[in-house]
Formats: structure tokens, sequence, C-alpha cells
């Protein structure tokens, strides 16, 4: 399958400061994320696929086009930024009407757009209010709403939770799923891992303006081999439970937090552990409250990658 | 036996206490971060050169008969009378240099705050706006004090030393009020000034711009409309006019434009009171928690 | 009780902001949480001495709320959420300096200042011009001139914006830590749900000028014995099915999490031996709980 974004030996520096260096990337429909620390190369990265700066080296190419200097492609790309930018005297509605008709709309389409948008991220009600006076979620909102009021297939957001409530969050979020299931390609930047993780499992990690790591959060896990993975059990024979264990080879640390009856153990070999736990509660040896992988999420993948 | 300090928090075990002039720091740190900047130590050293001039001037006008030889005519221009302190507080120059010197330490006092948003940093403390304005009015003050009260007031004192005698004082013995009183009013105005300019943006070259612009801009328009319409009355629009006005007044001399005084003095109040009033409205407008 | 606040009514013009709050404190870390606009700010701003309330009285650190607001400010510590800073000082200056404007003699404020800053974490760096320091360090400096007057009450707005995934584990971090000091207590608003339950044991939610709900995270989040989360290797169907068929539902979410709804009665170690018996691993076995997300959503009233 093509992909929807493709880039090719993407390289920026400004003056001697790096942005981004030998970036290769394709990006399918669905849900990206991408992720890095500050200062990683991510804002340069989507400023240079949504055709705001162009790379020093390489090229980007959206739908098979290039990107750079090629006003078509805007209209199949909606992008949000990090930073507000608005002019605060319109209202809502007449901010998104006047760059709906940018697009090349007529007045009906313009209006019936912009309408469908503010519905979309729940603005109606203060849809002829200035921007002015607007909250900080509100103008969050609106920044997606122009993003998305085009209909476009490529969707890049920078941030787009920020400010916004968990409630706002969750319709947010939902309405991206919801773009996803439309067969849009949407790119996501976010600092915030538990937010990324409720959107969805392909990351694409950048630092220190290179490609740390890319694909399904599992198995990049998985795929970090010399880093042992943790396992916490909760159990009332915790200790009888470490006792028994303490033998195995494949053990390489165990740690106990007597007040929360837990016992945390650092493996090699999952397989191993898990097949002789499941061996053990069958075998009524001993009685399990909870099994968890404390680092088995975004933010263990990230301090690891990112080498803390 | 042994102890160790426990590690982690320590609570503090002073008082916290509330100062009657708990606006100090706030006058104290501008002072200390105007002389950081770095032409500023040059610029401020420099400013006292008028001050040194007119007092090698004093010295001169007392030991006449020893410069005689310089030139004829000087004992007729070099009197050291009130006319004299007058015109050293009313100089041309010295109101470039305030303008200078506060360019450089004055601009920022409360745009830099509205700039990083520390403003909020101050009203979250058991300070009131009212502090905290008189907290850098003070900044103001203390640097317009110095080119004008301290320089005044020692070159009375100076005056008397070479003369050697009280007569100076016996003669003009409302002198040293006027040169307090006057010093006073420019220390007020050009904190007003300031101040209000620094509350127009919150980046520091505006506010500079601001400060010039407005100080150029009234001397030139109360020139030229001078020259149009040959009223007196036109010098009011002039900010350095109205200055020479009261400070004319301020020690009992004959005023340079033909109006009374007393307009130019109102009109200068009614400023640091607009001035006023527009400052406390922009730091109200600051919410302290969104 | 470090906040004591009852009744408290306060309008703006003709709205109605706080609607008859009532609302308490003690020592520990409490999360603030509502929907823009519900009200949380005004609460804020009454409690910390802004706003005098129309109706309603309280006490905060056993000050009065109407009449001696300034020295509720004096025992306050706030952390704002915006990016606050005076150039061209270093961190020591800056940190005595706020110390002094709470009232502390010059000499105390600056030895203060010193250990405060040590125990943020920025005592390497505590000479240098705060202009240099990075987004994280900044914020330990917000943090550090909140505490540096020993503050009874300290108030946290948004602690983590700005920061990337790893400054806001090292604040979150701290923030933790100092929400176990003897004798304060923290109060945290943000909205990212997880920042609240990672450091707070009680939570606060306000919506619509009133207190929706109030209490231990824990106590709140109720868990649901009959709904176990679970995390498998293995193939889904076989185990799905024989599970079905003894009278659970059984549901795969996105983030291939196996949701288990079992009836009363169950055993569940029922589900280990249905595992074994279909070749499957069980690598994560959690008894489900209302995630503070649903709570919130729950009290907040939509969805």
């Amino acid at each position: 399958m093509t992909a929807i974004i493709e880039a090719l030996n993407l390289s920026r520096w400004y003056g001697n400061v790096l942005g981004i260096s030998e970036v290769n990337l394709e990006i399918q429909p669905g849900i990206t994320a991408l992720l890095g620390p500050n200062g990683a190369g991510k804002s340069t990265f989507m400023k240079i696929i949504t055709g705001q700066l162009k790379p020093n080296i390489g090229e980007v190419r959206i739908l098979g086009e290039k990107v750079w200097n090629n006003r078509h492609i805007f209209r199949r790309l909606g992008f949000c930024p990090e930073v507000d930018a608005f002019y605060e005297e319109l209202s809502g509605f007449e901010f998104l009407f006047f760059l709906l008709s940018l697009y090349g709309f007529t007045t009906a389409e313009s209006r019936k757009k912009a309408e469908l948008a503010l519905e979309l991220v729940e603005l109606t009600e203060v849809k002829d209010r200035q921007i002015r006076s607007y909250s900080r979620g509100m103008r969050q909102r609106i920044k997606i709403a122009q993003a998305i009021a085009h209909n476009p297939e490529i969707i890049i957001l920078d941030e787009p939770l920020n400010g916004l409530d968990p409630l706002s969050k969750r319709r947010i979020i939902k309405l991206i799923k919801e773009f996803k299931g439309e067969g849009k390609t949407i790119v996501v930047s976010s600092h915030i891992l538990p937010e990324v993780e409720a959107l969805t499992s392909e990351i694409v990690l950048i630092h220190q303006g290179k490609i740390l790591a890319r694909g399904d959060i599992y198995f990049i896990r998985e795929l970090i081999d010399s880093h042992p993975h943790m396992i916490r059990i909760k159990s009332p024979h915790f200790r009888q439970l470490a006792k028994i264990l303490a033998g195995e080879d494949y053990i390489l640390n165990i740690s106990f937090k007597p007040q929360e009856n837990v016992v945390i153990f650092e493996t090699h070999h999952r397989d191993r552990f898990f097949n002789r736990l499941n061996e053990l509660i069958l075998g009524s040896l001993v009685t399990i409250d909870e099994i968890t992988s404390p680092d088995d999420n975004l933010q263990a993948v990230f301090d690891y990658l990112v080498g803390k | 036996m042994a102890t160790i300090r426990e590690k982690g928090y320590h609570h503090w075990e002073g008082q916290l206490r509330d100062k009657p002039w708990n606006f100090w720091p706030i006058t104290r740190t501008g002072i200390k971060l105007a002389f950081e900047r770095r032409r500023f130590k040059l610029l401020f050293v420099l400013s006292f050169l008028p001050a040194v001039i007119y007092g090698v001037g004093v010295y001169v006008s007392e030991r006449l008969e020893n410069f005689k030889f310089m030139a004829q005519g000087v004992d007729k221009t070099l009197q050291v009378n009130p006319g004299f302190f007058r015109s050293y507080l009313t100089l041309d120059l010295i109101f470039f240099e305030i303008l200078l010197l506060m360019s450089l330490s004055g601009a920022g006092l409360i745009a830099d705050d509205f700039r990083h948003k520390a403003i909020q940093l101050y009203l979250a403390r058991p300070l009131s706006k009212s502090d905290y304005l008189l907290g850098k009015a003070g900044v103001v003050m203390f640097f317009v004090g110095l080119l004008t009260l301290v320089p005044g007031i020692l070159l009375f004192i100076l005056k008397l030393l070479f003369s050697g005698s009280f007569k100076f004082f016996l003669n003009y013995p409302w002198l040293i009020l006027s040169i307090i009183f006057y010093s006073a009013f420019l220390m007020i105005f050009f904190t007003a000034f300031v101040l209000l300019a620094s509350s127009l943006s919150n980046n520091r070259n505006y506010v500079i711009a601001i400060m010039w612009s407005i100080y150029i801009f009234s001397n030139v328009l109360g020139a030229i409309l001078r020259i149009i319409f040959h009223s007196p009355y036109s010098a009011l629009l002039s900010l350095k006019a109205n200055l020479d006005q009261v400070g004319a007044a301020f020690f009992l001399v004959k005023p340079p434009y033909d109006y009374p005084w007393f307009l130019s003095f109102l009109l200068l109040i009614s400023f640091c009171l607009l001035a006023y009033v527009v400052v406390r409205r922009k730091i109200r407008g600051v919410e302290v928690i969104r | 009780m470090n906040v004591d606040l009852k009744n408290i009514h306060f309008s703006y013009g003709s709205v109605k902001a706080l609607n008859g709050v009532s609302f308490s404190l003690r020592e520990g870390a409490t999360g603030l949480l509502g929907p823009n606009g519900a009200g949380k700010s005004t609460l804020l701003k009454v409690m910390l001495g802004f706003l005098i309330p129309d109706e309603g009285e309280g006490r905060v650190l056993g000050y009065d709320l109407r009449t001696e607001q300034k020295f509720i400010r004096q025992q306050v510590g706030y952390m704002p959420e915006d990016e606050c800073y005076i150039p061209g000082m270093d961190a020591v200056t800056f940190t005595s300096y706020m110390g002094e404007l709470s009232g502390m003699s010059r000499q105390e404020a600056i030895k203060r200042a010193h250990d405060v800053l040590f125990y943020v974490g920025l005592g390497e760096s505590r000479y240098r011009l705060i202009d240099t320091y990075s987004a994280g360090m900044r914020q330990r400096l917000k943090l550090a001139q909140a505490l540096v007057h020993d503050p009874r009450l300290l108030f946290l707005d948004e602690p983590t914006s700005n920061l990337d995934p790893a400054g806001r584990q090292e604040i979150l971090e701290l923030i933790r830590e100092v929400a176990t000091i003897r004798d304060i207590s923290v109060l945290i608003s943000s909205h990212l749900l997880a920042d609240i339950e990672f450091i707070c044991d009680e939570v606060v939610i306000i919506n619509k000028g009133l207190i929706a709900a109030s209490g231990r995270i824990e106590d709140l989040k109720m868990i649901n014995y009959q709904l176990y989360e679970l995390k498998i290797k293995g193939e889904l169907n076989s185990f799905k099915k024989e599970l079905e068929s003894s009278g659970c539902r059984v549901e795969e979410t996105e983030d291939r999490l196996i949701k288990v709804y079992t009836p009363p009665g169950f055993d569940h170690l029922e589900i280990f031996r249905v595992a074994a018996r279909n070749n499957i691993q069980v690598r994560q076995f959690v008894r489900s709980q209302t995630s503070l997300e649903d709570l919130f959503a729950r009290v907040v009233g939509v969805d």
C-alpha cells in the first residue's frame, strides 16, 4: 500500500542548530502519534510536512505529490498548530467561514461546512461570539475546527488536547477516532503520554532530530530486549511467591512493597515467567489478587529510549 | 552520640512580618537591575557632569577676582542666585539625561512584568497593588532625585561653603524650599510619565519609543504652534515648556511664557492623575488566577 | 482543617459562579477538578483572598475569608500555570526576593532560598540566570518561590503544563514528595487526570458552581467485583467461547485489553483454568475500577 505521507531522507537545520536529520518515514491511514522531548524535531517535522518549511535535503510527498509550493495539496490537508493565531475580532463562525471561502467553496457550502465543523467541536452555542471572548478550551476547539472544516483527508494536529478539560478531551479523542474510521490519515503530536495511549498504538518517536523508534508500542517494548520487564503481583502470599520464583534463572531482580502486599519481579523471559506463574496459580499454591506490568506503557518505553 | 540532619524538607521557624514599607524590596531590586544593564553605569556617571560643571561655576563665581583675567563680563553672567539653581533644574540636558536613564532602567519596570507574567507573582503575595506601584515608583524617584534634588541641595551647600557665610541663605531663605519642592515635583511628574509609558505595552522597546515620542512630539508641537499662532498659550502643549514655566514660578523668577504659571501646574498635575488612573486600571486587569 | 468554607456564593454581575459551595481541606494532597467555567477559578480566588464572597463564610489557615485576606495571602504558596519569572536575576536572588515580598527579612529569605532551591533540585544551578533555564527548571523554580516562605497551603495550577514527558515525570515526583510534607495542604488544579491520580489521595469535583463530588479517590472509584481486565498471550477465540459458556461476557477493547464480566458467585480462579485449557498465558489480571475519567464524566453528568 503506498503511503499517504512519505518523507524521504529529510534533513533540516537552522544555521548550526539541527532540526531533523535523515528522516525517512511512511505514514499510513489511521492515527499516528509523534512523540519526543522538547527540541527533538517534532515541530520542524510538522512544519515540513505541512509545507511551511522547506527541507535542506530530501522531500516530502503527500498522496504522491510534492508538498513544497504545492497549493493544491493544502486543500486535502488540515493543520492545527500549537500556537494561537487568530483574528480576534471575528466570531468563531466568521473565522471558519472566511477560511473556508479561501479554499474556494461557494458561500452556501462554506456556511454549511462551517456550521458542521462548529457542531463537531461543540462550539455551536458560541459561534457568534468574538474569538477574543473565548476561553482557552474554546480557542483550542476552534483551532481544531479550522483544521477539519474543509473535510481534508489528512489531518495534522500539534498538541490538540492542550488546555481542554477531561470531558472535552474525551470528545475530541472520540472525534479523532471517528476520523480514523472514515479512512483519514491523522498525525498527532503530544507531550501527554496517557493521551497518546488513548488514541493509538502507532507511534513515531523522535529524539535529537532522528527517528528513534517507530511502530506499535507493544512491539517496540518487545524489541527492547536488553531492558528487563517488570511484573507486579499483588497477593496475600507475595513472599511465598517470591521464595518459589527466586530460584528460577530467568528472574533478574525481586523487590517488595510490603505495605501493599506486592512483589515486583524483573525478568528477561516473560514467556517462561508467565507459564510458571499460571502453573502456580492453577496448582493452588498461591492466590493472586492482581497481575500488572508497570512498565508496559509508553512512559517507560519513552524513558528508556530517550535514555534516562 | 551523633545527630544527623534529616533529609528532605524543613519547615522554617521564622516569623512573617507585615512591614509598613514592604514595597522596599521592589524598589531596591529595580535599582539593582538597572545597574546591571550594560551601558547604564557609564551613562549614570556621565549624567552628573552638568552638576559638576555647575559646581565649578559656584566656585568660579566666588573666586571671581582670580578669574577676572579670563573674560570680561563674566561677573555679569555668572551670578549664583535663584536663577542659577532654577537653570540647573530646568536644563534641557537634565531632562534628556532623565529620559535616557529611564529608557534603560525605567521602561521595563511594568512592561517586563506584563511580558513575563510576573505581576501574578507579586499580587499573590500580601502586597496590594498600591504597594507594587509604590515600589516601582521608588525606582524612578530614586534616579530622578539623584539628578535633581541631591545636586540641587549640594550646590546650595557648596555655595554656602565657598562663600564662607550664611549670607546667601539669609538673602534667599525660601530657596532651599524651592529646590526641594521643585525637585519633588519633577520626581512625581517623571514617575507618572515613566510608569504610564511602561504600563502601555509589554515590550520594553515600544515603551522607550512611546516615552521619547511623547516628549519630543509635545515640544515640537508647542514650538510649531507658537510660530503659527504667536500665542504664548501654545506652550501649554509642550511638556518641557510647562516644566519650565512651573520651575520659574517655584523659584520666584519671571516665567518664560506670558500666561499664568498656574495653568501649566494644573495641566501637569492632571497628567499625573490621568497616568495614575490608567496605570491602576492596567494592573487591575491582570488576573492572578485564570 | 486548613481550609474550611461554608456555603459560599459569588456572582459576577448577573452570572452566578458559586452557588453555595462548602469545602474543606486537610493535610495532604487534594485534586480540584471541573469543566471550564464550572467555578473552579472563582473558588480559588475566594479561597486565596482575592475575592470576597457575596454570602457564606470561611476560614483559611485560621484567617477569616472576608477580613483577613492579606494574612491568607501571606501563608499561601501559589504556583501559577503561566511561565512567570523576572529576567536578569539568578535563582537565588529571585527566590529570596519573593520571600522578602512575603514578609521575610532579607537574611532569612536568602538562607531559606538556598534551602528551598536544593530541595527542588536546582541546587547546582542556583547561581545561574533564570533566563538560561529550561522549561522543566523554570517549573521547579516556580515551585521554589511558592515554598520559600514555608506556606501551610500550597496551590498548584496545572503544574505540568509546557513540559515534555520527561519533565512531567520529574515534576510530578517532586510534587508528590512535597505533598507528603507534614502540616502542608496541597491543592492541585489540573485537567490531566493522570497527574491528579499520581499525586492526590483526595479529589474535589466542581460543576456549575457546586461541589459535585468530593472524597478519597479510592472510595470514589468503586471497585467493581464483577469485572476483570486481562491481557493475554494466545488465541482469544476459544478462550472467549469457553468463558462465555460459563456465563461471562467477554469484550476486547482497542488496546488489546480483555474485559471479562463475570456472573455473581463466579470464582476468578476459573478464568485461569479456562486459560490453561485453551493454551492462554494470562499476563495481566486486575479487578476493574472506575477510572477517574469515568468518575468525572459520571459526576459532571454527561455521556
